[in-house]
């Protein structure tokens, strides 16, 4: 199967799961942030819990397509934290406006509208953000396991293991919220 | 899960027995993400912005298209990510047709937002930090939370903690019901 395809059916199941655990209504995403309902932040937990262990496990006998991105301290920090007020303010993130479109939310286009205005911001910003915010403390594709030595597999299951735990301990809803499926 | 009416109380044993819907679904995108990382790559979303932003500058402006470093960095649109995020289109419109959910139009998500045109803006400033964001991160959710941190990546682990930092605290500055 060629990448393009794969990544294609990859792109639907992707996009189904997305719009049936909730995750592209902004409401939801807003209950997650303020705490009210962390449903989406347990399926995100769940997903990279069980990912992991998959891609460590597997890679042991097949081959993994890794693509780990660098650590420079500064763009990923402060991109983060302007990522995360954007998240807050729209309710929205990069994939699940795409969803959101499929679905017919109007106010998800105008979110997928934005994002290509602030792509293109830093488009023609680059070459004033990139010595300055890109280049300096950049610590390059570092891992949990390369910075401890110790094994991804072990790594990955203890952290797996870690996130299982949150999910199944933390409550889902802090109060009555409104009438939310989950 | 779906049926049980949020307002009636659950006895404890029957949500035990009963996987919550986001652990089902959350399993099940765990072995989509790990199935793509094994066919081709780490799914991701926010590259495709600016490849889509360099496939129309290089029609309209080739000269600025070719001198700008950053949209020859990220390349050609014809690339795996590209044709996930359509397929994330055809997959959101399938699922909400198959199990027949409507999806409102718009979606008020803060107090401030009392008119259409307001929550217009929100989604559209919203949509543009995200981007911004991404891009000087070098993913989103789902390049830098899902798959980075499926990979370990010590990056996307702090990156998922200033989005969870500014989006929490971001979300209760702006409270104020709805």
């Amino acid at each position: 199967m060629s990448p393009l395809f794969s990544a294609l059916l990859v792109g639907i199941a992707m996009g189904a799961l997305i719009q049936r655990v909730g995750a592209s209504s902004p409401r939801m995403i807003l209950a997650s942030l303020r705490l009210e309902n962390i449903a989406i932040i347990k399926f995100m937990a769940t997903t990279i819990a069980v990912g992991t262990v998959l891609v460590f496990v597997l890679g042991t006998w097949i081959p993994m397509h890794f693509d780990v991105k660098p650590l420079y301290v500064l763009g990923v920090a402060i991109g983060g934290l302007v990522f995360g007020i954007g998240f807050a303010v729209g309710g929205y993130c990069p994939g699940t406006c795409v969803v959101g479109m499929g679905e017919g939310r109007r106010d998800a286009l105008a979110a997928f509208i934005g994002g290509i205005a602030g792509a293109l911001v830093f488009t023609l910003a680059y070459t004033l953000i990139e010595p300055v915010f890109i280049r300096p403390m950049n610590y390059g594709k570092v891992t949990l396991a390369s910075a401890t030595g110790l094994p991804p597999v072990v790594v990955a299951i203890v952290l797996a293991a870690l996130f299982l735990t949150g999910v199944t301990v933390l409550p889902t809803r802090r109060r009555a919220t409104r009438d939310e499926p989950v | 899960m779906a049926g049980i009416p949020v307002s009636t109380p659950v006895p404890v044993g029957q949500t035990i027995a009963r996987p919550s819907r986001w652990a089902v679904l959350g399993a099940l995108f765990g072995v989509v993400s790990a199935a793509a990382i094994a066919l081709y790559g780490p799914i991701g979303v926010s590259g495709t912005y600016p490849r889509l932003i360099g496939a129309v500058l290089r029609r309209i402006t080739p000269a600025y298209a070719a001198a700008n470093p950053y949209l020859v960095k990220m390349g050609s649109l014809v690339t795996p990510e590209t044709m996930l995020v359509v397929g994330l289109l055809i997959g959101g419109f399938v699922a909400a047709r198959v199990a027949r959910t409507h999806a409102p139009a718009i979606e008020r998500v803060h107090a401030s937002e009392t008119s259409t045109a307001r929550r217009y803006g929100d989604a559209f400033l919203g949509g543009f930090l995200i981007l911004f964001g991404a891009r000087l991160a070098g993913g989103c959710t789902s390049g830098h939370i899902i798959s980075g941190i499926t990979q370990l990546a010590l990056s996307s682990i702090l990156f998922a903690a200033m989005v969870f930092a500014g989006g929490i605290i971001t979300a209760k500055l702006l409270r104020g019901g709805d």
